[in-house]
């Protein structure tokens, strides 16, 4: 097996809060190798995004790095200096945002922007770059490249802002190509069309691609492992197929049996995760789920679990996962 | 039984691009359709789903049911009396309401929310029916703890602010709720919280419900009926468990099959709509999905599809809708379509 390209390595991240510092993300560990598609699953608050912008070394300003690092290229790029994080966004590690509408500059052509993207090309001409930009808007499936070159991104229609989104990330041949919630404010048919677009870009793309999602059925569709996280913790992970039909987490089961696309039943009651996230102020001494778990003990509200292995390359973080 | 809220043949069209000539000779500039014949009713304590691509009319419909933009054609009624003037309309907003597909941008980033869930009986000029405590009894009704009155929007969750939403929409005991997107945006578990609570409401107070939305799950597990809509006109209509089990319109049929599937094992292999909606200034000739429909033949191109009654309860408007219809019932799908 091939090296991980990117490695996050017992990683945790608070946020200054007047209330003290909020424990957004807690040794959480995640690799991603070349040609893999990785999937990043969770609700609000459980710190994907957190994980995400630290991959991308995006992280806000009120960020501190308590534990472990990013691994990329062999060393740690959360304590690079300005110069060399710079170097590394764009060129080899590229983001898609959730909004296309926000990530593009409103009063620059799309083509300008594609242009100065390419600003760590060398030995390139303007019009080089010009044809570089209009034969990626070709890749992602945009039929007339030369003429999206001189729109501006509210003349776009959403799916075609996303494709655009994604040729910009795709622009330098990344390494690692993380994507924050990339179909989210996309239609059902839109959605289905950037799926397919990213599957089958990951044919002839050689990185490490990392969905980061609340949609279990985008991660279901594009990913071969998934990090299944709550509060803060990766508690869960494992090949796509294993976590998705034998979870092991009670967090995972509970996400999947809510999901009403996995009804195929009409039912008059949906089912919910009763409770509320722990207050990550004050994170809990056991385990962070244990609140609203069904089957937790006074063990789990005292003592924190540990990852255990429930399989080949499959982990969850729970006392009870080989019971 | 009698429809709470019917549609009735309703279009709107709006003035087109004008080239100068057209300005000046009245009544030659071209006229945007948006929504086309579209007939459809509500019955009491009736969940219907409206779904759609963006740009297919769910939310224009639901703007003109309230008076918010103006028909051009077709009838509107609410409980057996035509709405036409703005008095009538006035009427229909006391007994309607509408919850915006934005939960949080539709709350006053200013006020607190006790001060904001009260406003329909201010507006309306009735008199709080708990005095002081109506708003903490409004949050109860919803699940929201009291303490939640005295906090801005910008401190509420998604989730809390969609409840927030929903108690408003109840405040004046209306008989129809027209949630747009009531779930977009939001959690899978919070998304079910809503759901449930949005029928419990419904089996509690009898009350009905039209849900916009482009979440086929959403549709499939909450409603009784569900309504698809395509560029402004009605593809198909029927019992929600009818159109899933056996879809009619090739778009309903690409709309369910192009949901991302929540398993590994069951990846689409192939995209089920390619393309995008067309816009309203180029409405495609004879039948407007015929642009991407993969049965799409000539005939398609030339000749408009009339509405066709499958059943007294189920409508399709497609010319091979019969040919779908035969090819169907061979399979194993007969059990799927006990009511």
């Amino acid at each position: 097996m091939s090296a991980p390209l990117i490695k996050v390595d017992d990683l945790s991240i608070t946020y200054a809060s007047e209330e003290g510092p909020l424990q957004a993300l807690r040794h959480a560990t995640l690799e991603a190798r070349a040609g893999e598609a990785i999937g990043i699953v969770g609700e609000s608050g459980c710190g994907k995004s957190t994980l995400a912008s630290a991959m991308i070394n995006l992280l806000a300003r009120n960020a501190r790095v308590t534990s472990g690092g990013v691994v990329f290229g062999g060393r740690d790029i959360l304590s690079a200096s300005d110069e060399e994080k710079r170097r590394l966004r764009g060129r080899h590690i590229a983001m898609i945002f959730q909004d296309p509408m926000t990530s593009f500059n409103p009063v620059l052509t799309i083509g300008e922007q594609l242009v100065d993207f390419q600003d760590q090309r060398e030995g390139l001409s303007k019009s080089e770059k010009r044809q570089q930009a209009a034969a990626m808007l070709k890749r992602v499936g945009i039929s007339d490249p030369v003429r999206c070159l001189d729109r501006f991104v509210h003349e776009l229609s959403g799916g075609m802002r996303q494709r655009a989104a994604i040729a910009a990330a795709l622009l330098m041949t990344p390494d690692v190509l993380v994507a924050d919630e990339p179909t989210t404010a996309l239609d059902v048919t839109m959605e289905a069309q950037i799926i397919h677009l990213l599957r089958e870009l990951r044919r002839d793309y050689n990185g490490a691609i990392i969905i980061v999602t609340h949609h279990l059925g985008v991660v279901g569709e594009l990913c071969d492992r998934v990090y299944v996280m709550y509060a803060g913790e990766v508690v869960e992970e494992g090949s796509t197929d294993d976590v998705y039909h034998s979870p092991r987490h009670p967090y995972t089961q509970a996400l999947i049996a809510c999901d009403p696309a996995n009804l195929h039943d009409q039912t008059p009651v949906l089912p919910t995760i009763p409770g509320r996230l722990p207050d990550l102020v004050k994170p809990p001494a056991g385990c962070s789920f244990a609140a609203r778990c069904a089957r937790a003990t006074e063990h789990c509200r005292s003592v924190a679990p540990a990852h255990v292995m429930v399989g080949p390359r499959h982990f969850a973080r729970c006392h009870e996962a080989l019971s | 039984m009698s429809a709470l809220y019917d549609v009735d043949n309703v279009s709107l069209d709006l003035a087109g691009p004008a080239s100068g000539l057209q300005r000046l000779l009245p009544g030659t500039a071209p006229r945007l359709t948006i929504l086309s014949n579209l007939s459809l009713s509500i019955a009491p304590g009736e969940m219907l789903g409206l779904v759609g691509e963006s740009g297919s009319g769910k939310s224009t419909l639901a703007r003109a049911m309230m008076g918010l933009v103006g028909i051009t054609g077709g009838r509107l009624s609410f409980e057996g009396r035509p709405v036409k003037s703005r008095p009538d309309f006035v009427k229909v907003r006391q007994g309607t309401a509408l919850m915006f597909q934005d939960a949080v941008a539709s709350l006053s980033p200013r006020r607190k929310v006790s001060a904001q869930i009260v406003e329909p009986f201010e507006i309306n000029g009735v008199s709080l029916p708990e005095g002081a405590k109506t708003a903490v009894t409004m949050l109860e009704r919803v699940g929201l703890a009291p303490a939640l009155a005295q906090r801005f929007p910008h401190e509420l969750s998604g989730g809390q602010a969609r409840r927030v939403s929903v108690a408003r929409a109840l405040a004046l005991n209306p008989r129809l709720v027209i949630a747009d997107e009531p779930t977009a945006g939001l959690d899978v578990s919070v998304q079910a919280e809503i759901l449930n609570l949005m029928s419990g409401l419904r089996r509690d107070l009898g009350l009905s419900f039209l849900i916009i939305t482009h979440n086929l799950a959403v549709v499939r597990h909450v409603t009784d009926r569900v309504a698809v809509l395509y560029l402004g006109r009605m593809a198909e209509w029927g019992p929600t468990r009818q159109v899933f089990a056996r879809p009619l319109h090739p778009y309903t049929r690409s709309l369910i099959a192009a949901e991302p599937q929540a398993d590994p094992r069951k990846r689409r292999a192939d995209l089920a709509l390619k393309g995008e909606i067309p816009s309203v200034l180029a409405r495609p000739s004879g039948c407007e999905f015929h642009t991407r429909c993969p049965l799409a033949r000539p005939r398609c191109a030339a000749e408009e599809p009339q509405p066709l009654m499958i059943t007294p309860d189920r409508m399709v408007r497609c010319h091979f809708a019969e040919d779908t219809r035969t090819e169907t019932q061979g399979g194993n799908h007969g059990t799927d379509l006990e009511h």
